[in-house]
């Protein structure tokens, strides 16, 4: 009985943190297209920032985190203008552009903070206990968080103006830009979103662990699982999916304690399962135009 | 005496008409020239070391732009056939005492299978999804690779392997005549009827399957040979680094055949052995700029990128080539007519 | 087009040989060392580090006396790149050998790279001191074909099997502990954790048919990958079993979030074996302080004195760098003690005679005193001998901030034999075990 309730609780915390991850992923692709390897290094970027501003300037954890996040989004919004804008309409050139992107983060980086292993204050510290489980209020947080921010961004695509003009330039880019919207500025308003959602992913996990210059690829590999378990650029499959992989490693983690290095690939492998018999992923829909 | 003087001769026309009005085919030639003849001008083993790593992962990069840049099926896990043709060469080699000639290519169809496994389950998948399920088979290879330890050595992977050759100048040769070989081979491939039927199914697949052509056949074809090609590859640098480990499944393996193959060009061949022969030893002997190499490499990338998104050396032949619009021959960029139809050249 | 690039290239290869060969032609009198390691994480630092302090300490006595001639040394970095890319790895030491024209190399780390740096140092017949991986593979090819493999010795640390023996030892000092501090009556629960690592591996069946031997009951085994970055799932596993002792085997990053975790959360146990993120001074920090009371195996400590070259040592590294030396910095003694020291004896450069008189040297480093052993068969294995008067290591716990020496403390490996080193403390528990256990 323990151990189904180790499993719950310790499956809905990784999968809040996948679906932080994965909705803002998977909202950039959907909108302009771009598979943002980056993402999770804007999340990297986020974390150092916090750690910078708790340490050097001595601030507390949360005004840090705000000017983490907009630092980010700043940064975000830049880069799409500078560097991926001029490249769309070359698929390749944008993924590796991404790749590269990702890459300088991490550089820059290693040699401002080095390579070694930093950490943040947490946002809200202590524990509780729940049936004999004890569960950081933090972690608590990023299921708020992944819940609020699905609420927040389904208030914003579906209430206001410029959520119709994100929804519209995601179904079909040619005729949106046809009906006026200007296209370009909804896809560096979307990369600031995304950008920002990792952000803020990143300052609520990245106190629960540890900070350095490669952090960025764990987290990313398993964030495109969740986004093409639950179909790409659905921002409802990415919920889903994320907490699909969480249980399935929580259940690894438990059930089979020896394998508990296998997380990860037990995961991928539903994931590929998954879309052997759907090949659209769970919530996915085929772009025409991709054929 | 006649006939060979005759070959001669056609030899010489061929050279004339053919190769020295093209500025590409001299680069080849050129290319060629170096590879051959590089050990004449030094035997510096450090050297001949870059450049027979550099072949190595040109025949890699290659063989993944015959599958992704020419059939558009964008494989995110290249690293998976180099991992499994390294670890099958080596394992072959240390197990059962095949020499390198056997283990290679034995281990290159370990890659071909391994083509097959991965392909069949990615023949629905497309565009995006297929790179990124691409992706995580390596991953899952290596979470195989430390369960079973006793196998593959865990993360030490095997080593002991045999030497491909006893001195460095042999094994250069060896590996570069064999990049020059595969290469041409994947070129031809890629010039042939298989390889128009490639180009088309990236460009449309249901109009390829409309004109009554299997394409499920020709897309596994392609991970197939892809495979094979990737395995040799695996294979070699098992042989030269004489250790087979986890680092030849990584998912930066993946990422820096990516990196190489488009920032050469994709569906060139040409383009992605280009990339390796000048990126490879650029971020070598970059190491005097200690810890801003990768930066600067990424820098690198990054600008070429935005100025020529299409890849370097395809953008490098736009500039000096220009395509005949009536006949397609191509052209030296400074002519006026074209070359065979005289027709003129805007 | 290609071929332009290739064009400008050949000559600037040209030149750059040139230059490199013209300057050696005037280095004639120089020892050159070799030191590569993975230069932009602590362990390649450390490598460095301790390489400059002797170089510099040898250097200001005027040099090393070869036969009747002062050469003095001369250090040359190589940055391996090793945990990212091994070709970067094998590339680098390629290159210090055949275009820096080293005489020695010191360094290396992660165990698949320093395989493939081995062979070629090895082949060029250069004298190659490992400095950090623990691998018994890289000893073993040194019996198994001896002629080839005989310029490869081992530096630091000491081999895996005998890093989990000292483990062992430590994890029976602290059950001890326990059981008088806490009063339990029944046999100390040991939950096993240890990194998804092949070096790890062995250690499973080990722990599960020794720990019952000593007394104690094996609660689980727990397998994280090495850079997992969140521990919480096993660490509520582990709390479940009602674990005393959580014997950690952790090489790699997942050691900070493991002992960050569990001194968050609480969990009513005490960390002991292979931590070795733990050993470093930043560990501290990257924990938040929550990794205090972690019991780890290292090979220096504040105020801890195995021999009389510990505290100069520790001490001067202390002042220039200010940190402490993690056991990377073992490039120290490897150029001073292992090379210079063999090299004056004989009096010549050439690797043979290094190698044979190595070989047959007992002789004093800072954190113990070296003899090479031989294998079962008799063979040279170039590995170093643990135990008592020999490599022993050091026991540390993280005190409030400071990594303090607890072991060895009184420890009796044999009838008649006791071994205390100068500058150990007792070990502490935290205290939530005494609130966990008092109790009941």
């Amino acid at each position: 009985m323990s151990i189904v309730l180790d499993i719950i609780i310790s499956g809905v915390i990784s999968g809040s943190i996948y679906a932080l991850l994965a909705i803002g992923f998977s909202l950039i692709f959907g909108v302009a297209r771009i598979v943002n390897i980056a993402h999770t290094a804007f999340y990297m970027v986020a974390a150092y920032c916090i750690y910078a501003v708790t340490n050097y300037l001595g601030w507390p954890a949360v005004p840090a985190m705000f000017i983490a996040v907009i630092f980010s989004v700043i940064l975000g919004m830049v880069t799409y203008k500078l560097l991926l804008n001029p490249i769309r309409e070359h698929e390749g050139a944008v993924l590796i552009a991404t790749i590269a992107i990702a890459m300088i983060f991490e550089q820059v980086m290693s040699l401002i903070f080095t390579g070694t292993f930093l950490s943040v204050p947490k946002l809200v510290e202590d524990y509780f206990t729940i049936f004999g489980v004890k569960v950081f209020y933090q972690q608590l947080l990023t299921l708020g968080a992944a819940l609020a921010i699905m609420l927040v961004l389904l208030l914003f695509l579906f209430k206001t103006k410029l959520g119709l003009a994100v929804r519209s330039t995601a179904q079909d880019r040619e005729v949106a830009n046809l009906m006026g919207i200007n296209e370009s500025f909804v896809a560096m308003i979307t990369m600031g979103i995304s950008v920002g959602l990792a952000a803020i992913t990143g300052a609520i996990v990245v106190p629960l662990t540890i900070l350095e210059p490669h952090m960025w690829t764990p987290p990313l590999i398993m964030m495109m699982a969740v986004v093409v378990l639950g179909g790409l650029g659905s921002l409802k499959g990415s919920f889903v999916g994320a907490y699909i992989l969480g249980f399935a490693e929580a259940i690894v983690v438990f059930a089979f304690p020896m394998g508990a290095f296998l997380k990860g690939s037990v995961a991928l492998s539903i994931m590929i399962l998954v879309l052997i018999i759907r090949p659209e992923g769970l919530f996915g829909v085929y772009f025409e135009e991709e054929r | 005496m006649k006939t060979i003087l005759f070959y001669i001769r056609k030899l010489f026309a061929v050279v004339k008409n053919e190769v020295l009005v093209l500025p590409s085919r001299v680069a080849v030639i050129f290319f060629f020239l170096f590879i051959l003849l590089l050990p004449f001008f030094t035997d510096d083993v450090y050297i001949l070391r870059i450049f027979t790593l550099a072949s190595i992962f040109a025949i890699f990069a290659a063989s993944w732009d015959l599958l992704s840049g020419f059939t558009g099926q964008m494989n995110f896990g290249h690293a998976l056939f180099f991992g499994v043709g390294a670890y099958g060469a080596a394992l072959l080699n240390l197990h059962y005492q095949i020499p390198p000639w056997g283990s290679i290519p034995l281990g290159a169809l370990v890659g071909v299978a391994a083509g097959l496994i991965i392909g069949i389950p990615s023949l629905r998948l497309k565009g995006t999804y297929l790179a990124l399920t691409t992706l995580a088979f390596p991953i899952i290879l290596l979470g195989l690779v430390f369960t079973f330890p006793g196998f593959t050595g865990g993360e030490l992977g095997i080593s002991g392997i045999e030497r491909l050759a006893p001195t460095r100048v042999q094994e250069y040769y060896i590996i570069s005549v064999l990049m020059l070989g595969l290469c041409t081979i994947m070129w031809a491939i890629t010039d042939s009827n298989t390889g128009i039927i490639f180009h088309a199914i990236r460009e449309d697949e249901i109009a390829v399957r409309a004109s009554g052509v299997n394409t499920t056949r020709y897309k596994l074809l392609a991970f197939c040979l892809s495979g094979f090609f990737a395995g040799i590859a695996g294979g070699l640098y098992a042989h030269f680094m004489r250790i087979a480990g986890p680092s030849t499944l990584e998912v930066s393996l993946s990422f820096q055949v990516v990196i190489w193959a488009i920032f050469g060009g994709a569906a060139t061949i040409y383009g992605p052995i280009g990339a390796v022969f000048f990126l490879y030893p650029l971020v070598e002997f970059m190491h005097v700029l200690k810890d801003y190499r990768i930066l600067m490499f990424a820098f690198v990338v990054l600008l070429v990128l935005l100025f020529m998104p299409d890849g370097l050396f395809r953008w490098l032949r736009e500039k000096v080539e220009e395509e005949c619009p009536r006949c397609k021959v191509r052209n030296i960029a400074t002519r006026k007519t074209c070359r065979v139809c005289t027709a003129p050249l805007d | 087009m290609k071929m332009f690039k290739r064009l400008i290239f050949v000559p600037v290869l040209v030149v750059a040989l040139t230059i490199s060969i013209w300057a050696n032609a005037f280095a004639a009198d120089e020892i050159k060392i070799g030191v590569i390691g993975p230069m932009k994480f602590v362990q390649g630092i450390s490598h460095w580090n301790g390489a400059v302090m002797a170089a510099d300490e040898i250097n200001a006595r005027g040099g090393v006396k070869v036969g009747n001639k002062m050469m003095k040394i001369k250090l040359i970095q190589a940055d391996s790149n090793e945990f990212l890319s091994i070709t970067d790895a094998t590339n680098a030491m390629e290159r210090l050998i055949t275009k820096d024209k080293v005489h020695f190399v010191v360094g290396g780390f992660r165990t698949e790279a320093v395989m493939a740096m081995q062979d070629i140092a090895m082949h060029q017949k250069v004298i190659f001191i490992g400095c950090g991986a623990a691998h018994d593979e890289l000893c073993n090819r040194v019996a198994k074909y001896y002629d080839q493999y005989k310029y490869f010795f081992r530096g630091t640390p000491f081999n895996s099997t005998n890093l989990v023996r000292a483990a062992f030892i430590h994890v029976g000092t602290v059950a001890e502990v326990i059981k008088k501090e806490l009063d339990i009556k029944g046999p100390i629960k040991v939950a096993f954790v240890a990194e998804k690592a092949q070096w790890a591996d062995a250690m499973v069946p080990a722990v599960q048919a020794t720990l019952p031997k000593m007394g104690m009951e094996l609660v689980g085994v727990w397998r994280p990958s090495p850079v997992a970055t969140d521990v919480t799932a096993e660490l509520a596993g582990i709390q479940r079993t009602g674990a005393h002792l959580i014997f950690t085997v952790f090489s790699s990053s997942v050691g900070i979030p493991f002992a960050r975790q569990a001194g968050e959360l609480k969990v009513p146990a005490i960390q002991v074996g292979i931590n070795v993120e733990a050993s470093k001074d930043d560990f501290w920090k990257a924990t938040r302080g929550q990794g205090n009371y972690v019991v780890i195996s290292a090979t220096y400590a504040r105020d801890v004195e195995c021999n009389e070259l510990t505290k100069p040592f520790v001490e001067g590294y202390l002042k220039r760098f200010g940190e402490m030396p993690t056991y990377t910095a073992g490039t120290y003694e490897s150029i001073k003690m292992s090379l210079v020291d063999t090299i004056e004896m004989i009096g010549t450069l050439d690797p043979d005679k290094i190698v044979e008189a190595l070989e047959n040297r007992v002789y004093k480093t800072p954190p113990s005193t070296i003899m090479y052993v031989k294998d079962n068969l008799g063979r040279h294995t170039h590995d170093i001998r643990f135990g008592p008067g020999y490599a022993t290591g050091l026991a540390v716990q993280w005190q409030d901030g400071k990594l303090v020496g607890v072991w060895p403390n009184g420890w009796k490996p044999a009838p008649g034999v006791e071994v205390t080193y100068k500058g150990m403390k007792p070990i502490k528990l935290p205290p939530w075990m005494y609130q966990a256990y008092k109790k009941k």
